[in-house]
């Protein structure tokens, strides 16, 4: 018993080569690329829109008028719907049902490296993606916004100014608020992702559910099912443009989306735990 | 192999724990026990909340209305369904109330010099200067102010009489509001009295006598026709920078002319009062307000309506000609009897009877007092 030394690799080269894996993709790239595209978009819509009469349209549109770095929140809380969840599913789609359909997924799960933490790496993998995506939406926003728009501070919907500093918090806020109902969104993703080796499974199942779950919210006869679908909590999470900050709705849906999060990886772990090779 | 079970197992866990926080989430928070206070009679509490000092405080105020009364466009509050109210007051008469309403809101704040009045969906700012609305209160005369009593003593004497003439007043225990202890003072009317209203409970903070909830049951049910408390308060100085309202660079202020009415104006208002006749019928929870309204005006109102409702189906009708009976018949159903006809408009704490021929009889009682009550309508 002499040579057999167990070798481990490190917890962090493993995360570093998970997002260099994904980050090499020329699909990323150009994914990330459209992605900027977004706010660039919305901010010239709206600046046409703020040419004429009256305000520019309805919620945070209307108060956009001279008013720029109101644009990332806006274009954020456009995405969200339906965007932003597309975004999560692919990243959780290439993790496993990708590497699966590659034939990859056998190769990793071979490898000494425990299930739990592969499903760790590719979440963590996920994770930073869809907060990279976000970030990235907020930047070009804010740009494109101070650009098209001006103005130092920012309007909130309660019709008080914030300062520069201030603003800002409230973008980083959202960012994160954001980031965290996506990741809601890719967690139950990654379990389906488990459970398949078609990519596209992946990504039209969590699509469906998502257009499900926004039809049921419709509904006013299903109101005892609404505190349970998180796509509820995204219609309340425009509380960040209200000053005060009404903290509580931002809260609930925070915590509903970390009870996603747990369900989802939880299911994922279930299923690659069950999984032969 | 073991280790593989061990997994599963807590993979399992995670999700129960998941599923459990999700209906932990959806839960409604509960109130926590009841808090031990000294007794107090329904007198004394009245006669406190009657005698408080304002106090500073800011908060949020949660409106669950299930009145069935059609929606109003732009105030949420007013129309069926839950909402919420944010306000804070530093007790000197500053204040400021903010109405979220989906993703706009409107925020309203008196700085104690003027008011403001901000629509974010319009961003518009309307300003009211104090003085400007003030010379239009009524005005008492000497011996009437002399009348009303001054000392909150004799007045919630006074109050607590009249009501307990038609009504069990009582104080029915603790509960806590927005994590406060408050008593709850309840008016029941008496079995006699033939209105649709159950009870109105009124939670009156135990140290600051202000009520924090006002709850208003109907006969039949168990949840309030209305509901209008706080669901979160804090007491104590607020920041100043509340009461304080800057326009904001891109919005439009405007300020609204105050102008006297003219002697036309006041003219027309005096007839139409003396032609509408309003009378009182009935006494205590029982009460009917009837009139009797022209022709003329329920023309005009109908007019004004189809105004304000571009998209309601009546406006598809042209102009001049508006079918009155049409519009009350979308809104109501049809009864007629000995008194005549007309329409019977009704809603959980009540309802309105209005007769083709002008007569309106309006209560928080059963159709058949309506009736009763429109069949006197001189």
């Amino acid at each position: 018993m002499s040579a057999l030394v167990a070798t481990r690799a490190p917890l962090g080269r493993q995360l570093r080569s998970e997002l260099r894996w994904i980050l090499r993709r020329p699909r990323t790239v150009i994914g990330l690329a459209s992605l900027c595209l977004v706010p660039i978009l919305a901010g010239i819509g709206l600046w046409f829109a703020v040419d004429g009469d009256g305000p520019a349209g309805p919620g945070l549109a209307g108060i956009i008028a001279g008013n720029g770095l109101v644009l990332p929140v806006f274009t954020l809380f456009l995405a969200l719907p339906l965007l932003l969840p597309l975004v999560g599913a692919i990243w959780a789609a290439d993790g496993l049902a990708g590497e699966a359909q590659h034939g990859t997924l056998r190769g990793l799960m071979l490898s000494p490296v425990g299930r739990i933490r592969l499903l760790g790496i590719k979440a963590f993998g996920v994770a930073t993606m869809s907060l990279v995506a976000v970030t990235l939406i907020a930047v070009v926003g804010a740009i494109t916004g101070a650009v098209l728009f001006g103005g130092e501070g920012m309007l909130t919907l309660s019709g008080s100014t914030l300062s520069f500093g201030a603003a800002l918090g409230r973008i980083v806020l959202t960012i994160l608020l954001v980031t965290v109902q996506v990741w809601g969104v890719a967690a139950v993703a990654m379990a389906i992702s488990a459970c398949t080796e078609h990519p596209l499974v992946v990504m039209a199942a969590t699509m469906a559910g998502v257009i499900v779950f926004a039809v049921l919210g419709v509904f006013s006869a299903l109101d005892w099912l609404h505190p349970y679908l998180i796509t509820s909590a995204w219609n309340g999470l425009v509380d960040v443009m209200r000053d005060p900050l009404p903290t509580e709705e931002l809260w609930r849906s925070t915590a509903l989306a970390g009870c996603y999060i747990v369900i989802g990886l939880s299911l994922a772990a279930m299923r690659l735990a069950t999984k032969d090779n | 192999m073991n280790r593989r079970r061990v997994t599963v197992v807590a993979a399992a866990v995670g999700v129960v724990a998941g599923a459990t926080g999700l209906g932990v989430l959806a839960m409604p928070a509960g109130a926590g026990p009841a808090p031990v206070l000294p007794d107090v009679s329904a007198e004394a509490l009245v006669e406190s909340v009657l005698g408080a000092k304002p106090a500073a405080f800011g908060g949020t105020v949660a409106v669950n209305n299930d009145l069935g009364i059609p929606s109003v466009a732009g105030v949420p509050q007013l129309s069926d369904g839950a909402s919420t109210v944010r306000m804070w007051t530093d007790g000197t008469g500053k204040l400021r109330v903010q109405l979220p309403n989906g993703d706009s809101e409107r925020t309203f704040v008196d700085d104690g010099e003027t008011a403001w009045l901000w629509d974010s969906a319009e961003q518009t700012v309307t300003k009211l200067p104090h003085g400007s609305f003030e010379e239009r209160k009524p005005e008492l005369k000497p011996g009437e102010q002399q009348a009303a009593p001054t000392d909150p003593v004799t007045l919630s004497r006074q109050v607590v009489a009249a009501v307990q003439e038609y009504s069990d007043v009582t104080v029915d225990g603790t509960a806590r509001v927005a994590n406060r202890p408050v008593y709850e003072l309840v008016l029941t009317p008496k079995p006699t009295e033939k209105t649709v209203l159950r009870e109105v409970r009124v939670a009156v903070d135990s140290e600051l006598r202000v009520p924090l909830r006002v709850a208003v049951l109907t006969n039949g049910t168990d949840a309030p026709a209305v509901q209008v408390g706080f669901s979160d308060l804090n007491v104590g100085p607020q920041d100043a920078s509340l009461f304080a309202f800057t326009p904001p660079a891109g919005a439009k202020v405007t300020e609204p002319e105050v102008e006297e009415p003219s002697a036309e104006e006041k003219a027309a208002a005096e007839k139409a009062i003396t032609e509408a006749n309003t009378q009182v019928i009935g006494e205590g929870w029982d009460t009917v307000l009837a009139a009797r309204v022209s022709q003329d005006a329920l023309t005009g109102l109908a007019q004004q309506q189809e105004q304000q409702g571009e998209n309601r189906r009546w406006e598809e009708r042209e102009g001049q000609d508006v079918d009155v009976q049409g519009l009350l018949k979308q809104l109501g159903k049809p009864l007629s009897g000995t008194w005549g006809s007309g329409t019977l408009i009704t809603t959980r704490v009540g309802g309105v009877l209005i007769a083709d021929d002008g007569r309106v009889a309006v209560g928080a009682v059963p159709e058949q007092v309506l009736v009763d009550a429109i069949g006197q309508v001189k």
